[in-house]
């Protein structure tokens, strides 16, 4: 077997991540990955909000859901080994797996499958039995697995503690601080290498980078901005693709035409390009669609490029414009600088906004994982997240989409800036650490050597 | 590559919908490749892109003279191959964009680049699944045994080609531990025995073939015709526990570890032992010495060929890239020293064990270009 190490490559003025090998040696079993990171959960239910990169991350090592998505999109079995929709995609009947326990041993039924998916979805009607659950939905949606794969759809048992089927079970909990997590000899899918993960939570880029040089951590955070840096500086880098939408939020919809011809005067005065390039070194992408192009393949067809002169046009025939309050999360360095170069593009273009560390800002800043499951599942879920009610697609083909993202974005309700990588600095003593083009990680396979 | 039909009704559908926002031109147009087709793909489908433009009934001018412009990307993303058309009716207008999308999975004749060919390695199998081990049975009717996690498969060679003969389930009750590693022993009155973390199979093959699997801890055949040693495999893990029989001299405990090869010597037989700690540990019965300064990795076999010191340990190892070789050694004195050159293999090696008549190894290897596991019969070739 082999370990694997990234290494940075400048090429087209792009970083890009390389897979190299060391010594052909066995993944071998034992230790305590500890993992470090700035982001802070209060509670590792799958169902809570906010949804975030390492509640996702948390969500598949404890519990599991029906079925997952690879790497090429498709569709896998997990919990459900095969499943068949009638009433053309309105009705969808699951086969559960037989053997899956929880990690107090007791059996995994359809009964707590159902209890579990009702929970997260009140709309839909979700009946058990035997072996099988069914689920109705209000309209039919052909893609309707690729919802299931989604960490809040996560099958899990609620009691004193939540209780999942997935390759850790919790043995330490304190909210926004720490995290114990224990193997579980009986997974179904084999014990995993490790024998347990300690994360710690809240830390500062530089307090994860002290204990990181000191050998007291193995997997930190590197924030997309640091990404280059830490690159020139040795470290040892496994980055996703770009999977984390950064956006401009408007508290409201364009009230009237004269506002959102100023919000489109906004959109038009931001150089994104020039953003990507000074603020990130050319490592995220410039955004003008929500979601990337990897994902789409259609994302390229919206225009991030700058233009002024249409921009100081817009502002004028606007008239009169009262100033923005822009808010942002002010632990956000990235999120920060941002800031102020959207208030310079602003200003060249006559519109007048202010930074604010309110609660009640005019527009906000934003950062928003997205998760890879399929075009339609992907929007709809940023929708979510945006607090935006979803836009019903009459089909879930590309072409329904690309048309659904270009209606709403038009409306000017947000307005795209980047598109930015998750990178990790990884130790040299990790072997096997992968992330999913969406930032997932791939724990189950990772080993430690040179250090039990 | 593909072949030139799989995209005709990509390139129609396209073609109709940009004629439905054109008219019939003239419309200058351009092609673009932002997905990981190949070249000759992309050449292929710009033709037929054109001429179903022009089956359309689009007429084409420059970029000049066109008040139309169409620029067509060629664009995927994780699914599909997504082809985008914006058209602009005239310079500096927003585009009006078109798309079309074709599955990838669902391409025909798609093609990779064969791996490199050694003149010392000979392709046995190649499987989707994880191959465990292979071995060939020689006689007047040749087979093929193949251990996967789940079963035993039986291949007769018929002519120049394995065709398959027999299935034989591996049950077990207890997930299989990951890692998963399985040796098959050919004996000598032609029985076969598959060893997998808490179960062994035993069959024959003499006759008719039959197999039978039961749950049980019972030590692996580790050893070789000449030199034979049992060891104890941990049934949740990957390696041996070190716990041996009938044992090295005086040595019934080794350090646990993840595999073995004999060195005989005029003073009997040393074992190499590839430890989870690390390091290679050599024991002569009496002591457990380890070896510093080699790079080798956790799978090592003994061949013995007509070659050298007639004795060889093949030991895996990591190579540039995504590359793993194995080295052939000899152990002249209590030093391994390299001999002939290694082989490379296009992907992990995930097992390597000494095949039945111990004149050569089996490796099987998890193909990074393919995805597919492929089981080599490894032998030592040397000037006679």
């Amino acid at each position: 077997m082999r370990h694997i190490c990234l290494r940075w490559l400048a090429a087209s003025s792009l970083l890009l991540a390389a897979m190299c090998t060391s010594a052909a040696t066995r993944p071998r079993y034992g230790g305590t990955l500890r993992i470090s990171t700035s982001a802070v959960l209060n509670s590792i239910d799958p169902g809570e909000a906010p949804d975030s990169l390492l509640r996702r991350n948390l969500t598949r090592l404890l519990f599991d859901t029906l079925v997952v998505v690879d790497e090429n999109g498709a569709i896998q079995p997990s919990l459900a080994d095969s499943w068949n929709s009638s009433s053309a995609g309105q009705r969808w009947q699951f086969t559960l797996r037989h053997g899956i326990t929880f990690s107090d041993g007791s059996a995994l039924t359809s009964d707590v499958v159902a209890a579990a998916l009702r929970m997260a979805n009140p709309t839909w009607r979700v009946i058990s039995q035997g072996d099988l659950v069914t689920i109705e939905l209000e309209t039919a949606v052909l893609d309707f697995p690729a919802e299931l794969s989604l960490s809040r759809n996560a099958i899990l048992r609620r009691g004193d503690k939540l209780l999942g089927t997935g390759p850790f079970v919790m043995s330490q909990w304190e909210p926004r601080h720490r995290l114990v997590l224990a193997a579980r000899d009986d997974y179904r899918d084999g014990r995993v290498f490790l024998d347990s993960i300690e994360l710690e939570m809240g830390k500062p880029q530089r307090e994860q980078n002290i204990t990181f040089d000191l050998g007291r951590t193995d997997v930190i955070d590197i924030a997309p901005d640091q990404a280059r840096r830490a690159a020139g500086e040795g470290r040892r880098l496994v980055n996703s693709s770009p999977s984390e939408l950064m956006v401009l939020w408007f508290a409201r919809d364009a009230q009237s035409e004269v506002e959102r011809k100023l919000r489109e005067a906004l959109a038009m005065s931001i150089d994104r390009p020039l953003m990507n390039r000074v603020l990130l070194q050319n490592d995220g992408e410039a955004a003008a669609s929500l979601l990337p192009t990897w994902m789409t393949g259609y994302g390229f067809a919206f225009s991030a490029d700058a233009n002024q002169a249409r921009a100081k046009q817009l502002r004028t025939e606007a008239g009169p414009a009262r100033t923005w309050a822009l808010g942002y999360d002010n632990d956000d360095a990235l999120a920060r600088v941002v800031a102020e170069r959207i208030l310079l593009n602003a200003r060249d273009a006559g519109l007048s906004v202010q930074t604010t560390l309110s609660a009640s800002a005019d527009i906000r800043l934003i950062r928003i994982p997205l998760t890879l499951t399929n075009e339609r599942t992907e929007l709809s879920e940023l929708f979510s997240a945006m607090g935006i009610s979803p836009i019903k697609l009459s089909s879930s083909n590309v072409e329904s989409v690309y048309s659904a993202e270009n209606t709403f974005l038009q409306s000017r309700r947000v307005i795209p800036l980047l598109h930015l990588r998750y990178v990790s600095g990884i130790s040299a003593s990790v072997q096997n650490w992968s992330v999913g083009r969406d930032g997932s990680w791939d724990v189950q396979e990772v080993w430690l050597s040179g250090r039990q | 590559m593909a072949w030139a039909g799989d995209w005709d009704v990509t390139e129609q559908q396209l073609a109709a919908k940009i004629v439905a926002v054109t008219g019939a031109g003239p419309a200058a147009v351009e092609v673009t490749n932002r997905s990981s087709l190949g070249q000759t793909d992309v050449e292929a489908i710009r033709r037929g892109l054109l001429e179903s433009l022009s089956g359309a009934g689009l007429k084409f001018g420059n970029t000049d003279s066109a008040s139309v412009n169409v620029q067509i990307s060629l664009s995927e993303n994780v699914r599909e191959y997504v082809w985008v058309a914006e058209i602009r009716k005239a310079a500096g207008a927003a585009a009006t964009v078109v798309l079309v999308s074709k599955s990838r999975t669902n391409v025909g004749g798609m093609t990779h680049e064969a791996p490199p060919i050694s003149l010392r390695k000979l392709l046995l199998w190649s499987s989707d699944s994880h191959i465990l081990d292979a071995i060939v049975i020689n006689g007047a009717l040749p087979r093929m045994a193949v251990l996967y996690p789940a079963q035993i498969q039986f291949y007769r060679l018929q002519g120049d080609r394995w065709m398959e003969e027999q299935v034989f389930p591996v049950p077990h009750s207890r997930p299989w531990p990951r890692d998963l590693r399985g040796r098959l022993v050919l004996r000598k009155d032609r029985s076969v025995e598959a060893h997998l973390p808490g179960v062994i199979c035993l069959g024959s093959t003499a006759n008719s073939l039959s197999i039978n699997c039961h749950e049980g801890d019972d030590p692996w055949p580790i050893g070789t015709d000449q030199s034979p040693l049992n060891a104890s495999f941990a049934q949740t893990r990957n390696f041996f526990t070190g716990a041996l029989s009938p044992g090295i001299g005086t040595q019934n405990v080794a350090p646990a570890f993840y595999s073995a090869a004999p060195v005989p010597t005029d003073h009997g037989t040393s074992w190499l032992l590839a430890a989870v700690d690390g390091r290679i540990h050599l024991l002569d019965g009496t002591n457990d010495v380890v070896l510093s300064k080699l790079n080798w990795g956790s799978d090592i076999a003994a061949v013995h060929s007509s070659c050298g010191t007639r004795w060889q340990i093949f030991s895996a190892a990591s190579g540039t890239g995504q590359e793993d070789v194995v080295r052939a050694y000899e152990m002249p004195g209590r030093e391994p020293i390299a001999v002939g050159s290694s082989l490379s293999f296009p992907g992990a090696i995930a097992s390597l064990w000494t095949a039945p008549d111990d004149n050569a190894a089996v490796a099987v290897t998890h193909n990074a270009e393919t995805g597919k596991y492929e089981a080599y019969l490894l032998t030592m070739a040397c000037s006679q």
